[in-house]
């Protein structure tokens, strides 16, 4: 699978491959305890091309590194979610494949959430079905949320199981009418790269709430609040000793030196799209200087790009009037950042007093420069999971395999801004954290980087491909986009 | 939107006394134009021009569909602008609960123009500065934090002055920090009064004495007046308030 396809990049970078990753990764999928050494620079096969994945501090020898290491008692590692040849996070492509060469073997496959219940027959492809068809982990969350100290947060709404297709949440062992009162969605795992990118942006104050934002345990200092689908953990810190006590079901929590180990492999790993397979090498001399990795090592975090001259991915006038490729790539970035539409009915986004409609462009929330998340704290209702702008079929008889829950707010609560105080959900997103009406449905926006290498696409895994994508966005606000709109888009989105 | 207010009154205090007071609750209006929209809302047969779409910095922030508006405000003179008879200054308080029938988007006519916008429908032009200039304050001072009705979103104009305020606490060191939570009543054009819901002073005042403590301040009391302030029909968006008394 690995791509023979030399990269050239814009500023230099060993390209060399290590011969000892090349001869243990002939699958590119990282194996915890391989003792791979990762290379500064890597390239993988991703859709129609390359993904480059670079590691700024020199290659990685993972040979008892934590990163790479099964900590807990399942024999998973945080390497087995998060893969370099998938964006380092993981393909529904791949793991079907990987169902199929482990014979559902792979610690990936977890019951605990690597099925769609615990408690399904493990040994059975349809009880990871979830997984294996939109790459879907079961994030189970108790509830109500909790505080700090343990005590129970107030909340704002009664939530109940309208359907349970994985049985899970209506299981008397996992679900909500459990001995630990537990709801269970199912999300993508995000990337654990570019990430100086993604904990940037930190204000005290949330813009969208107008409270206090996390602090970091260990500095006391204000966070990004845009780790993760709901910003549940504040730091990468938190966010690793909670990955391995969860999902790698460790029963203690990892040592600080390890801890330090997997920020400091994290922190410095970049990915994004390298070259193209009609359009080439995307990272080439006085081209958009955004692209490929070397500009995410290079260029500074915490940027605002949602203005003309200074973009979220910079500026593509020289890839106007070029080849095919290159020329509806450019058309793409200018429809992203250019095209006005009436973005409506946007939990976070309209109700935080810019109006509704507001008229926009993709660029307003996806402003943060070679990310494309909101610089603010970005949990954001775009639909994807509320009823009736759900990704999901709309009617019961083509229901999905994810859960229904019906969201009841009480009359003291500030409603929904926009879907009231009954709201049917796939996912919850931030209220499950927050306990707040207001908050259902809110999905903390991704970094749009590496998106070839790493379908599918939302946080439920419904867009299977940049198409669905950019179809969603197009029915939600209305964007009459035409069919070569919408292949630019893609494009450019393909690119990133 | 608030600001707008605030400054219209406290600087400007004059202006209040010109036009006519028009407080009324209704459906929200949204005209398109070849620049921004504009926002509008009827009243009376009447059409009235509340603002155009800028940014989250702007003063004014404007109305949502799919929500009815309160809308408070004087009829300023000069020439109707997007239709409507401008209101200036005018506080504008989204309703909470959803109300379908609020759905009027207008397409852009020749003719109707937006005044001109600091920033355009799309990005901005070059950097958008998110920080407003930090006032010198000397001595006791009390800042006001402005809400929209039966509301305790503090928005960004609200944002920046409780950070002005631990600011300045901080910078002199200050002795005690007053916090004082107001509700308030609204006095509408066609007499009848809206009354903000009760334990909203207290809500609002724990919630600015809980960031300024997350901001660093020290020596802060929480007060607040569990009755609503009377109404008047003029100043009322005024009374919807926090205050912070910061003392050296």
């Amino acid at each position: 699978m690995r791509r023979t396809l030399l990269v050239v990049l814009a500023l230099p970078l060993a390209v060399t491959l290590s011969a000892q990753y090349q001869s243990s990764l002939k699958d590119v999928w990282v194996e915890p305890g391989s003792g791979a050494v990762l290379p500064e620079f890597d390239a993988f096969d991703s859709v129609d091309g390359t993904l480059g994945v670079l590691n700024a501090s020199g290659e990685v020898n993972t040979e008892g590194h934590p990163f790479f290491k099964a900590l807990g008692t399942n024999g998973r590692a945080c390497v087995s979610c998060h893969q370099p040849g998938w964006g380092m996070s993981v393909s529904a492509a791949e793991l079907t494949q990987r169902w199929h060469v482990t014979s559902g073997k792979d610690p990936v496959f977890a019951a605990f959430d690597g099925s769609n219940c615990p408690s399904l027959p493990q040994d059975q492809e349809s009880s990871h079905s979830l997984l294996l068809k939109r790459g879907l982990f079961r994030i189970p969350l108790v509830w109500p949320p909790r505080n700090a100290d343990g005590s129970p947060k107030p909340v704002e709404f009664k939530i109940d199981v309208v359907r349970d297709p994985t049985g899970c949440n209506t299981s008397a062992e996992y679900g909500l009418k459990s001995a630990q009162p537990t709801i269970s969605v199912y999300r993508r795992p995000r990337p654990a790269a570019n990430l100086k990118y993604v904990t940037s942006g930190a204000q005290p104050i949330v813009l969208k709430t107008g409270r206090l934002a996390y602090l970091d345990p260990d500095t006391g200092r204000p966070v990004s609040m845009n780790l993760m689908t709901d910003a549940r953990e504040p730091s990468l810190r938190t966010q690793a000793i909670s990955a391995i006590l969860g999902h790698e079901q460790a029963n203690v929590s990892p040592a600080r030196q390890q801890l330090d180990r997997i920020i400091d492999f994290e922190s410095q790993v970049y990915m994004s799209q390298q070259a193209h397979i009609f359009g080439g090498p995307l990272a080439v001399q006085g081209g958009p200087p955004g692209l490929g990795v070397a500009a995410l090592r290079d260029h500074k975090a915490g940027v605002l790009g949602d203005n003309d001259r200074d973009p979220v991915f910079g500026l593509f006038n020289t890839w106007k009037g070029n080849d095919y490729y290159r020329s509806s790539v450019a058309r793409g970035a200018d429809i992203f950042m250019f095209r006005q539409f009436w973005i409506r009915d946007t939990a976070h986004i309209n109700s935080i007093g810019l109006g509704n409609p507001l008229k926009r462009t993709c660029a307003t929330c996806h402003n943060a420069q070679m990310t494309g998340q909101d610089l603010s704290a970005g949990w954001v209702d775009v639909g994807t999971t509320n009823f009736p702008t759900w990704t999901e079929p709309s009617t019961w008889a083509e229901s999905s395999e994810l859960p229904v829950f019906k969201i009841t707010c009480s009359k003291d609560a500030d409603p929904h801004p926009y879907l009231g105080r009954v709201i049917y959900t796939t996912d919850p997103g931030r209220a499950l954290i927050s306990g707040k009406c207001v908050d259902v449905g809110s999905i903390v926006m991704q970094q749009l980087r590496g998106l070839a290498a790493r379908a599918p696409y939302f946080a439920g895994g419904s867009a299977k491909t940049l198409r669905e994508v950019v179809d969603f966005y197009d029915r939600r606000f209305d964007m009459k986009l035409t069919d070569g709109e919408k292949e630019d888009l893609i494009n450019f989105l393909g690119a990133l | 939107m608030r600001l707008a207010f605030s400054l219209g009154f406290v600087l400007l205090g004059p202006v209040l006394i010109f036009g006519q007071q028009r407080s009324f609750v209704t459906c929200p209006i949204v005209r398109d134009t070849k620049t921004v929209p504009c926002f509008l809302a009827e009243y009376e047969g009447e059409t009235y021009f509340l603002g155009i779409q800028q940014d989250i910095t702007s003063d004014f922030h404007p109305p949502q569909l799919k929500h009815e508006v309160l809308v408070e405000g004087r009829m300023a003179e000069g020439p109707r602008v997007c239709g409507g008879i401008p209101l200036k200054p005018v506080a504008i308080s989204v309703l909470k609960e959803v109300n379908l029938a609020c759905n009027t988007l207008l397409p852009a006519e020749p003719g109707i123009e937006a005044p001109p916008a600091a920033r355009p429908a799309g990005p901005s032009h070059g950097p958008l500065t998110l920080a407003a200039p930090h006032e010198t304050f000397t001595g006791i001072h009390e800042f006001t934090v402005l809400y929209a009705f039966d509301d305790d979103y503090l928005e960004f104009g609200g944002n920046h002055v409780v950070t002005e305020a631990a600011d300045y606490a901080k910078r002199i060191g200050a002795s005690n920090v007053k916090i004082t939570g107001y509700r308030a009543t609204s006095v509408l054009s066609n007499g009848s009064r809206m009354v903000e819901k009760a334990g909203l002073a207290e809500k609002r005042a724990q919630d600015i004495a809980t960031l300024l403590r997350g901001l660093g301040v020290s020596g802060i009391s929480a007060n607040w007046k569990s009755d609503a302030e009377p109404g008047d029909g003029s100043t009322d968006a005024l009374r919807r308030r926090v205050t912070i008394l910061v003392t050296p």
